[in-house]
């Protein structure tokens, strides 16, 4: 029971750790989340910037023109305020003295206009609205503008009844002994005086904006008006441009999602047939919708690499099991021959005669294996080939000398037809490769037939060919002879190993040349050896 | 019982055809299928065990054209274990198939139930009266005690339990029994007929003159 329990969680385990890897594998390092997480940075950045910009504007604009309302109606009465010119242009300017006191100023600059003014030595003591001006101010409506204006004292002179009640003075009044410097400052450069004086900027009281105008000699003017309505415009456009906004943030999310799937969707593609293929299975390729695209490129690619690699794996696989199965019969008559024997007691001839033929055996095990090792090592491109200077023609004669003995006891006549051969390689190798074609030649021969050697050298190429009177390759055989392990009669007479032609082609290959085989079935098979010259 | 070994490799053609011939087998031997497959057609034998890569023609082919006039069962000696080689075999008609490098005592197991098979025997033991064969072990057993049976004698003996209650005809028997190699001294048939008779019992083998032998 408890060993159950152990082997459950045990088998629980890998499972549940390899689900955590997956959770955190697929939310913080998947491609497509850290798009998205980049998309929607930018969207928020750029409509927020956009946004903000939108309602700033149009505060703005909304604000201007409230202001420059309000500084139309404050210029009115600013103008109703100033005393008469009557003293004619350069008079007043020329005369007034910048260290005068306004109070001193003030009754020779302003006298009343008509009815509208009664100056004091203090300013204006009484003010009212002419009905031109009247028009601009609708005194029934709390909405509408409305004014007030002080004396140079700081006590009201004239207000509309539709102002707020918490209007006041905004600024502290100085007591009467300080009063001239700072009134100097507030009534600006002599030079203004011309004009009304500037607006002092609009400034926002709640929900009222108010405009105030100083007057040269102390009078205050605030105009101002409730812009409640504007500011809940306002809100309502910023309401808007943040739906909208979200409304886009949205959106965007949902494209940029959709898009990045689309574009994640190859490597999703490429990465399962790529899981299909480590687990073993070569034959899997990526299903390539679109080839113009990046990942379509790059999934073509790998396809062709996946193909290459599928072949490679082939390829070694038939290599392995067709060595193996070659190894199989010497080791069947090395296993039959004793267990025969060891059957019962021989005589001393039956024993010989078992340990002759577990000796071919053997040999041929040996010959296999070198053989193998040799086709090994040419593969891995172990086996340097020396690079030096000789002449093929004597390499090949010498080869001719050698076989000689195998060539009598078929009765195979071999002529020699070997100017100098000058090459650069490897003798010994290529020596062998005369031998092994040499031996095919005289093997597959008739009786009494004629092998050739013929050598020549032509446009910048060494050529050596030996040619037979055999029985030939079929047209279906040819094509396959320089395969390992290929017989063309699949048999596996007279100990050759299959190995000789594919090893023959890797060492001309070395050298950087090229063998090849024609044949005619019934009349004989030609081998061309193709070596560069230097 | 005659065997033929269609085998290329002339070593292992050789010591298979020793192996079965001193297990009391008759055999014949060919080199590639050509031969191989003139033998199977021209000669009933009781078994044939056939090597799959061979010149001239593979054992593949051959197997297929036996196939089209023979029944003989057929043991397949395949280098390569793999499965789809197995199957292809068994499909062409194999009866069965032994990989490379295989144990002689597993080629002759494989090879006796094959025999069984075909001649319609299920169980390793054949019981006629008080004489029980074992057919596995190669031994016979008479009133529970063990009887001794030369390799013709128990030869004999087993293709005529084999096919118990058939008329064997002599020259079934000799075509059986007997290779090519065979001297004219051992295919003596009648005495080893009488030889199993002294050692079995008169009545245990009867004759029809004329016709041949059989075991009711």
């Amino acid at each position: 029971m408890n060993d159950e329990l152990q082997m459950a969680n045990g088998e629980k385990d890998p499972v549940g750790s390899s689900a955590i890897r997956h959770s955190s594998f697929s939310f913080l390092n998947s491609i497509r989340w850290r798009l998205q997480i980049w998309y929607g940075l930018i969207l928020v950045t750029v409509l927020i910037g956009f946004g903000f910009t939108a309602f700033q504007l149009d505060r703005g604009r909304v604000y201007r023109q409230v202001d420059d309302e309000l500084q139309r109606r404050a210029g009115a009465l600013s103008q109703l305020l100033r005393p008469p010119r009557n003293r004619g242009p350069q008079g007043p300017q020329g005369e007034r003295p910048f260290n005068g006191s306004p109070e001193d100023q003030m009754p020779p600059d302003g006298p009343p206009r008509g009815h509208d003014f009664n100056v004091g030595p203090e300013g204006l003591r009484e003010f009212h609205l002419p009905p031109m001006q009247a028009r601009l101010f609708d005194e029934t409506d709390t909405n509408s503008y409305y004014f007030v204006i002080w004396r140079r004292d700081g006590s009201e002179l004239a207000r509309s009844t539709n102002a707020p009640v918490d209007v006041r003075d905004p600024l502290p009044r100085p007591q009467a002994g300080e009063r001239e410097p700072a009134q100097d400052n507030a009534a600006g450069p002599p030079e203004n005086r011309r004009g009304p004086p500037p607006p002092q900027p609009s400034q926002m009281r709640g929900v009222f904006r108010e405009s105030e105008i100083i007057m040269p000699p102390g009078e205050r003017i605030l105009v101002g008006r409730s812009i409640a309505r504007q500011l809940a415009d306002l809100r309502l456009t910023a309401l808007m441009l943040t739906g909208v906004g979200a409304g886009i943030l949205l959106l965007g999310l949902v494209g940029g999602w959709w898009l990045a799937s689309r574009a994640i969707r190859p490597i999703e593609d490429i990465s399962a047939t790529a899981v299909k293929i480590s687990s073993g299975d070569l034959s899997q390729r990526i299903n390539i919708g679109e080839t113009e695209s990046e990942l379509g490129r790059l999934a073509s690619v790998l396809n062709s690499t996946f193909a290459r690699l599928d072949a490679a794996f082939a390829q070694q696989q038939q290599f392995t099991s067709d060595a193996a199965h070659e190894l199989r019969t010497p080791v069947s008559v090395m296993l039959t021959q004793t267990q025969t024997t060891l059957n019962r007691e021989r005589s001393a001839a039956e024993y010989r005669e078992t340990v002759e033929s577990c000796q071919r055996a053997a040999q041929r095990m040996r010959r296999l294996i070198e053989s193998l090792l040799e086709l090994a090592k040419l593969d891995a491109g172990q086996q340097q080939m020396k690079q030096v200077r000789f002449d093929l023609a004597q390499t090949a004669r010498d080869c001719v000398t050698q076989i000689e003995p195998l060539a009598a006891t078929r009765h195979v006549k071999i002529t020699c037809d070997l100017p100098s051969l000058e090459c650069v390689g490897d003798s010994e190798r290529l020596a062998q490769v005369i031998t092994n074609l040499l031996t095919n030649a005289i093997t597959y021969n008739r009786e009494n037939g004629d092998v050739r050697v013929k050598g020549e050298t032509t446009n910048g190429s060494v050529i050596l060919r030996v040619s037979d009177t055999g029985m030939g390759i079929s047209a279906e055989d040819l094509p396959r002879v320089f395969d390992r392990f290929y017989r063309v009669d699949s048999s596996r007479t007279s100990g050759n190993t299959g190995l000789g032609l594919a090893i023959s082609k890797a060492i001309v290959e070395a050298h950087g040349g090229q063998i090849e085989v024609t044949s005619q079935p019934g009349i004989g098979s030609a081998f061309t050896v193709r070596l560069p010259v230097a | 019982m005659r065997i033929l070994v269609v085998e290329d490799e002339p070593d292992l053609l050789r010591s298979i055809a020793q192996a079965l011939r001193e297990e009391g087998y008759a055999v014949d031997t060919a080199t590639n299928g050509e031969d191989g497959l003139f033998s199977a057609e021209n000669s009933d034998y009781d078994a044939v065990v056939l090597d799959v890569m061979m010149p001239k023609m593979d054992g593949w082919e051959m197997l297929a054209r036996l196939r089209k006039t023979k029944k003989t069962p057929v043991l397949m000696l395949t280098a390569r274990d793999q499965s789809r080689d197995r199957v292809r075999g068994l499909d062409t008609g194999a009866d069965d198939y032994v990989v490379k490098p295989f144990d002689l005592p597993e080629l002759f197991a494989r090879l006796r139930a094959l025999i069984r098979r075909s001649a319609g025997q299920t169980r390793n033991v054949i019981e006629i009266g008080d004489v029980t064969i074992d057919v596995a072990g190669r031994h016979v057993v008479r009133g529970g005690e063990a009887v001794p049976l030369t390799a013709r004698e128990y030869a004999l003996l087993e293709y005529l339990a084999l096919h118990r209650g058939e008329l064997v005809t002599r020259t079934t028997l000799y075509e059986h029994l007997f290779d090519e190699n065979d001297s004219t001294m051992s295919n003596l048939l009648d005495v080893h007929v009488s030889n199993l008779r002294k050692k079995l019992g008169t009545e245990f083998i009867s004759t029809r003159r004329g016709h041949g032998y059989c075991i009711e």
